[in-house]
């Protein structure tokens, strides 16, 4: 690939229209708006719009755009109303986007047909995760996420209740660098040994904090995980489907991460898992062998761990990372406070993990501005890939097929 | 000066200086750092942290800051703690604080309001709870790698 591909601002726009103006984008839970005439601020691609839930039960998407004079109309990150007012004029508005009324609308010329606010036109929600697309046909959101709707399986299934809720607000960060170094490293099983290196270390030099209370043992443990050895990340497989969703899987198998835990509050809340499932789809469900789940373009689930990460390109050398979590409805509260906990520990601005990865994308960006070496190459592993009949190809966990999977699909939506 | 403003001034020129193990030293075994994402959070368990840890893990993060391997502080930060506006009541102390940070060709500002709880052992006054209340904690931020 060029370097062109992370540094160029005219890329960059033609991302934004091509991929992030056309794909199925995840835009919130069906959690975050209950009631009729709930609705929040998110982001669909590079517009923001209002998520609402409507009278009839529905989802609508709108532009946070007024229609009459392009204000804001909301500006509250998450409220509850039944019309949407603009500031500005007074223009109002049904939470399906529809006019209610202007002032002084007997000014106007008698044929004048005044419009609504902009709806997106596909919405759709996958097990509570709702999704929506700027392209008015396409695949469906199902076929969009394809081998990797399983992610999503995986998580809600882990719900004593059989349903999510969103929880716990989120953690921002931000890094200068192009959005698509974060898709890139979180299934680079090379990088930990290096670019984590001092977090195992430290780790290492504190032993006692694997029998420290519950959130200690959790953190030292995902510390110490990076420090596998290279011969151990290539046992940790990675499973690339079309559509350029890739997960990473493996964990238990090498003994880095226990799949069960043996705690009172986690033999709680297996036995509610039971009462739901049954024993033998409950032990199915919990031994889903897998960490990141990357979902092409912009999301990354551990269902495991109940959090989610949403990449929000600004531009081409700047991106924020939201961090969000999720309640499994009818687990113990104990297992939430983990929940938080160790979403705070891997993906907050201060993470004695992540921060050494924001520091290195911003080390790339600078260093591909440099026009040293104008190609990057990316083909660690190729001899490897082993292509399975589900569409799927399965590599080692050294080898760089994640991103050449997501290149190829870059492209592709890129029309290059 | 009373005893409390004493520790936190020397709790800001630890920080300062980088003396970050002498910096651990002032918490009390069962201490917090506490930095939340909400105003008005009432506790870790509501919402997510920018930091939330028990002075077992708070511990990982100063071997950390010892490591030559730690990327994101090579080169490290220099930094200004500035603590103002500080009240005393009883084991408790509310302070303003302004941090400036240099790294790497580029400065930053982190700014909030501070509570500290103390307790009396035989170590003398030590740290049960420094909380960290930024005015943008809920903002994207860039990596975070030192204390505030």
């Amino acid at each position: 690939m060029h370097r062109a591909a992370y540094t160029d601002p005219a890329l960059f726009a033609l991302e934004q229209e091509r991929i992030f103006r056309r794909a199925w984008l995840y835009i919130g839970h069906e959690s975050e708006v209950p009631k009729p005439g709930d609705h929040v601020l998110t982001r669909l691609g590079p517009d923001e719009v209002i998520l609402a839930r409507r009278e009839d039960g529905g989802l609508s998407l709108l532009h946070n755009r007024c229609a009459h004079r392009g204000a804001r109309v909301v500006s509250e990150p998450c409220a509850h109303a039944r019309q949407l007012r603009c500031p500005y004029h007074a223009w109002s508005y049904r939470l399906d986007g529809s006019l209610i009324g202007v002032p002084l609308a007997e000014g106007y010329a008698k044929e004048t047909k005044l419009p609504g606010l902009a709806a997106v036109p596909r919405v759709e929600s996958y097990r509570g995760f709702v999704f929506a697309s700027q392209a008015a046909t396409g695949p469906s959101l199902s076929d969009f996420l394809g081998g990797l709707r399983s992610a999503f399986d995986n998580l809600v299934d882990r719900a004593p209740a059989g349903t999510l809720t969103r929880f716990g607000g989120s953690l921002r960060l931000e890094y200068r660098g192009n959005w698509k170094m974060f898709l890139e490293n979180a299934v680079d099983l090379v990088h930990p040994g290096f670019v984590h290196k001092s977090s195992v270390d430290a780790a290492r030099a504190h032993p006692e904090a694997l029998n420290g209370d519950a959130v200690t043992q959790q953190g030292a443990q995902m510390f110490l995980a990076n420090g596998m050895r290279a011969t151990q990340w290539d046992e940790v497989p990675l499973h690339a489907f079309p559509g350029g969703h890739v997960y990473m899987g493996g964990f238990y198998k090498q003994g880095m991460i226990a799949p069960e835990r043996e705690d009172p509050v986690f033999a709680r809340y297996r036995k509610a898992l039971v009462e739901r499932h049954g024993e033998e789809k409950t032990a199915a469900v919990l031994s889903v062998d897998r960490f990141n789940n990357i979902i092409w373009p912009n999301i990354s689930v551990n269902a495991r761990f109940g959090a989610m990460r949403i990449v929000r390109p600004l531009a081409v050398d700047h991106t924020v990372v939201d961090v969000v979590c999720f309640k499994l409805d009818g687990a113990p509260a104990e297992m939430h406070e983990l929940t938080l906990q160790f979403v705070n520990l891997a993906a907050s601005p201060a993470s004695l993990v992540a921060s050494d990865d924001w520091e290195i994308f911003e080390r790339c960006q600078r260093g591909l501005g440099d026009p040293g070496n104008e190609w990057i190459d990316m083909g660690r592993g190729v001899l490897a890939d082993q292509r399975h009949s589900d569409g799927s190809i399965v590599s080692g966990g050294t080898s760089e097929l994640p991103i050449r999977h997501q290149f190829a699909t870059w492209k592709s939506w890129m029309g290059l | 000066m009373s005893e409390v403003e004493a520790l936190l001034l020397r709790e800001a020129r630890l920080l300062d200086e980088q003396r970050y193990a002498e910096w651990l030293e002032l918490f009390a075994d069962d201490g917090i750092y506490w930095i939340p994402t909400r105003p008005n959070q009432e506790s870790p368990q509501e919402a997510l942290s920018i930091i939330y840890e028990p002075k077992s893990l708070l511990a990982v993060r100063v071997e950390r800051l010892s490591r030559r391997e730690m990327h994101v502080q090579s080169p490290p930060s220099r930094t200004v703690h500035h603590v103002s506006a500080v009240e005393v009541n009883g084991d408790e102390a509310q302070s303003a604080l302004i941090v400036a940070e240099w790294r790497a060709g580029e400065s930053r500002f982190f700014a909030g309001r501070v509570l500290h709880r103390f307790r009396r052992g035989p170590k003398g006054l030590q740290i049960t709870l420094k909380r960290v209340d930024l005015i943008d904690g809920e903002a994207p931020h860039r990596a975070i790698a030192v204390p505030l």
